[in-house]
């Protein structure tokens, strides 16, 4: 098996061993630069992460002290790229509260007003798109999102023989997300708000591959928000600019329903299929839609993932 | 040629593509290697969040021309104008009022504008059982028949909604029937749809509905 | 102590210095692998500026051929046992000298790993929020922490091992027991063990219902013992053949055996799947049909998955038949089967997760260019470790590179290879 050796070499002389030793010098300059060379796009990165931004520590280990500073950094960031100085917040979630939205899917006409709203008010990237809503074309008669109909545009909406179904994230109260991120960046607060800190994000999409309902959302390039569209109205945990490479989903505008306003895609439904409140409340609409209608459906159920977002109908 | 001098070849060689490699890096270091498509910002009017409808109670609030609810600039008082309906027994709605489209309930069948309007005061309207309710009482009116929905808009769970869901941090703000049915037809009319979604490199992905998944 | 550190900055620094001497073909193939590294390395760059848009992923296929390579070489890291355990457990002999390859060969898989989780992840600059104490690692809850620790903790295994051995072969001393036997067992167990975290890390998901099957963690074992020493088959024939060291054909033979029946159970749970997702029908078998028949008129997956199924019935006919005693066969059976597991695990198993996703939307998956390159780069890299690693140990199991001829001149790297040594690992 052994091949034939080849026959040994002429002596080598001096002079041809320094210029051997000069040529392994060359070539290991050349990979040098090369080395240097390869790394030149990294010219181009801005902001990528400022020092205090990379030292920054994990949300719940922040001093009220650390936070005032994270929003003092947040907010000059902000004004340096949009010229807009924003109001940023770290709302606390509320005793006795917990959220739940319903969706009347008897009244929804699939015009796609909440998508849009939702992307105005949490500042989401235009280019390329980022959308917590997703809204379903199906066909009647079947809850099976497979057949659903995701791009649909109509001059005429609702369209015959089609119910509409929007889907965003379901703030489960055993949420998958969560479980699988493993550094903690997403977790479930009091009042049932799945967050995410985003400046705790490593981008490793799994809890985008865990989450049943496709509702996670991932910057896979520096977001676009136009100027003139940038909401101000800002909170930490909520709709302040995310950076590359973050994950972000809905968190129930944050930002608006923990100061004891409604979410932005209910304001802007104009047939009142969503409805948002306080279950803890005997008598908020919630309260009084889980009391009194009759079907009622978490989106996959049997993932045992109980979501706080109810779709029901109500004829 | 010797081992030693074939090696040195190959030394050289090597040096000449590193070198030559890091100047291919520089020249296309600011290349984007993605191509990105221009997604155009969504119409303003996907955004709005007015109501659809300006009542009665509305117009009050605002101050504004209430001219279109001053009855009797046309009408005489005391003689409730007659109903005149044609041979499939349709409402022919005279051209005064050429702005109203009949079509509350289905086939046609609500076709008395006493049914709602107080023939004896058209300043107010009536409901079922003869009670006049004034033109700022509309959901009295509507749940006189529509009890259910009266009872959901009460609670909240029907009808559009917006302000504080907490109201001891501020007030909610809840819109009235006719803000968005019109009365006379009160079906919502159908829209266009906002844009679809884009997805990040292709189409943004669909299923064309099919008979059977198995 | 001193002393010991000065002996063994001698050894490092002499290891160092044969992997960059050799004769010309040396140069031309780490030449080659350099040139590939680095075309990866500067994709690597314009995907740090510009985030992962550069690659072919997106929210609905969010892990692409970065994961499938991981998922693909962390069994052959796992695999580097299957030399180990007739070594250790049954004291096999022809295989023992072998042993410290297969275990080189899982750090490099390990460190290929490694690169392409860093390369997938958004914000590579916070991969110290994985780390306990100054971190945050949601242990034990995450799967994917972990994998960081059995991972990390599997690289420190056999860098220790190896290290040991060679240094002691080095030193010309016998290695004490107790510095590595119970390091080879935690090592067997351990292998295992990152195999299953990893075919765990998919299992887990309750709305992926094409990875949330008991039976991936198993077909993940069978796969990686077939596809890992095939591996090291091929390896080791290089290896003979450039170096003279001296690797018996009933080693080889012996690994055969071990290619020979993963390879029937893979294929034999292969088929226990697709039975299960297409006799069945429910709806939950739909990335199945994606995967092998294609779905509403997608199907890019398709021809990958019958060349893959293909190739590892080819490669198990020839397996099973007696003509694989003969190297050359068993070296086409042992390519067909790395090529048909790689695409098979790979984007067989990876890509048809996501598609369609939980909302039923259909987005398929084509990496981009420069993805393309970063994967090729880390291959390249990986492979440029694991030369590199063989460079040094050849010749100190040789003896060639030996405490006993410390100031003695150099190996220059094109003299004449000595005749094959027999001269085995001390035990």
């Amino acid at each position: 098996m052994t091949p034939t050796l080849p026959p040994p070499d002429d002596k080598t002389s001096d002079a041809s061993m320094s210029r051997r030793n000069f040529l392994r010098g060359a070539a290991a300059f050349g990979g040098l630069t090369a080395l240097a060379a390869s790394l030149a796009p990294l010219r181009q990165l801005e902001d990528f992460s400022s020092s205090e931004e990379f030292l920054q520590k994990y949300y719940k280990e922040l001093t009220p002290d650390d936070m005032t500073k994270v929003i003092s950094r947040i907010e000059r960031e902000v004004q340096k790229e949009y010229g807009i100085r924003p109001h940023v917040r770290d709302l606390k979630p509320m005793d006795g509260v917990e959220f739940v939205y319903c969706l009347n899917l008897t009244r929804c006409i699939g015009c796609r007003k909440c998508v849009h709203a939702c992307v105005n008010e949490n500042n989401q990237s235009r280019n390329p798109e980022i959308q917590y809503i997703r809204v379903l074309k199906m066909p009647h008669g079947s809850m099976d999102v497979e057949k659903g109909d995701h791009t649909y545009e109509a001059k005429s909406v609702p369209e015959k023989g089609f119910f509409y179904m929007p889907v965003q994230c379901q703030q489960c109260q055993n949420p998958p997300c969560v479980k699988v991120c493993p550094v903690n960046a997403t977790w479930q607060e009091k009042d049932g708000i799945t967050v995410i800190d985003y400046d705790w994000c490593i981008g490793c999409r799994y809890c985008e591959a865990a989450c049943p309902y496709w509702a996670r959302r991932f910057n896979f390039t520096k977001p676009e928000i136009p100027k003139e569209r940038l909401n101000p109205n800002m909170a930490y945990l909520g709709n302040r600019p995310r950076k590359q490479g973050v994950m972000e989903k809905c968190h129930f505008c944050i930002q608006r329903t923990r100061a004891g306003k409604y979410p932005a895609c209910l304001e802007v439904c104009p047939v009142g299929a969503r409805k948002f409140g306080n279950i803890l409340d005997p008598e908020s609409e919630v309260s009084y839609i889980m009391r009194e209608k009759r079907v009622f459906i978490q989106l996959k159920e049997e993932m045992g993932t109980s979501p706080r977002f109810f779709y029901y109908f109500d004829k | 040629m010797s081992k030693n001098t074939v090696t040195q070849y190959w030394l050289g060689a090597l040096t000449v593509v590193f070198l030559g490699l890091g100047g291919f890096f520089i020249v296309t270091s600011a290349a984007h290697p993605a191509t990105g498509k221009k997604i155009p910002l969504v119409d303003v009017k996907f955004l709005d969040r007015t109501a659809s409808r300006r009542t009665y109670a509305d117009l009050v609030k605002a101050g504004e021309d209430l001219s279109d609810y001053d009855c009797y600039g046309c009408h005489e008082k005391g003689k409730p104008p007659p109903i005149r309906y044609d041979a499939d027994h349709k409402i022919i709605v005279p051209k005064e009022h050429s702005d109203v489209v009949m079509g509350h309930g289905s086939h046609d069948r609500n076709n008395l504008c006493y049914n709602c309007h107080n023939e004896q005061n058209l300043l107010t309207l009536q409901v079922r059982d003869g009670h006049e309710v004034g033109f700022d009482n509309i959901p009295q009116l509507c749940g006189s028949c529509h009890g259910p929905n009266l009872r959901d808009w009460e609670a909240g769970a029907h009808g559009r909604t917006s302000g504080y869901w907490n109201h001891s941090l501020g007030a909610a703000d809840r819109l009235s029937c006719a803000n968005c049915h019109n009365p006379h037809a009160p079906r919502i009319p159908t829209r266009e749809s906002a844009p679809a979604p884009h997805s990040l490199h292709g189409p943004a992905g669909t299923t064309t509905p099919h008979e059977s998944t198995h | 102590m001193i002393t010991a550190a000065r002996n063994y900055m001698i050894f490092i620094r002499r290891c160092t210095r044969i992997a960059f001497v050799g004769d010309w073909r040396y140069y031309a193939w780490m030449g080659l692998l350099t040139v590939i590294s680095l075309l990866g390395l500067n994709a690597y760059a314009k995907q740090l500026v510009h985030g992962l848009i550069v690659t072919g992923m997106s929210d609905e296929v969010s892990w692409g051929v970065y994961i499938a390579n991981f998922t693909f070489l962390v069994g052959v890291a796992a695999a580097a046992v299957m030399m180990v355990i007739p070594v250790y457990i049954y004291d096999n002999e022809e295989l023992h000298d072998l042993v410290i390859f297969g275990e080189l060969l899982a750090v490099a898989a390990i460190i290929m790993c490694l690169a392409f989780v860093t390369v997938d992840l958004g914000r590579p600059d916070r991969f110290w929020h994985l780390i306990p104490g100054i971190g945050q690692l949601n242990f034990p809850r995450s799967m994917l922490s972990w994998d960081v620790i059995v991972l990390n903790g599997y690289l420190l295994l056999n860098v220790h091992i190896c290290g040991y051995l060679l240094y002691c072969r080095y030193q010309n001393k016998k290695p004490g027991k107790w510095f590595y036997i119970p390091f080879v067992f935690t090592a067997i167990i351990w292998a295992v063990s990152i195999h299953t975290v990893t075919a765990f890390l998919y299992v887990g998901l309750g709305g992926r219902p094409f990875w949330n099957a008991s039976i991936v963690g198993p077909r993940f074992l069978a796969s990686a013992f077939t596809a890992g020493p095939a591996i090291i088959i091929l390896a080791l024939q290089i290896i003979r053949h450039y170096t003279h060291y001296r690797i018996t054909d009933k080693a080889l033979l012996t690994l055969r055996s071990i290619v020979q029946v993963s390879m029937i159970i893979n294929v034999f749970l292969l088929v226990c799947e697709v039975f299960k997702e297409f006799y069945s029908g429910t709806t939950h078998g739909v990335s199945a049909r994606y995967l092998f028949v294609g779905l509403h008129g997608h199907h890019a997956l398709v021809p990958w998955i019958w060349t893959a199924i293909t190739l590892n019935l080819v490669a198990m006919v020839i397996l099973v038949l007696p003509v694989s005693r003969s190297l050359r066969w068993l070296d086409v059976a042992c390519v067909l089967s790395i090529v048909g597991i790689w695409i098979e695990k790979g984007m067989g198993l990876v890509i048809p997760g996501f598609i369609p996703t939980p909302l039923g939307a259909i987005v398929e998956y084509v990496p981009s260019l420069n993805e393309t390159l970063v994967c090729l780069g880390i291959w390249a890299f990986g492979l440029l470790c694991y030369t590199i690693f063989l460079r040094m140990s050849v010749p100190i199991l040789q003896g060639r590179i030996a405490k006993s001829n410390e100031g003695q001149p150099e190996i220059q790297g094109d003299e004449p290879e000595t005749a094959p040594v027999a001269d085995p690992l001390p035990h």
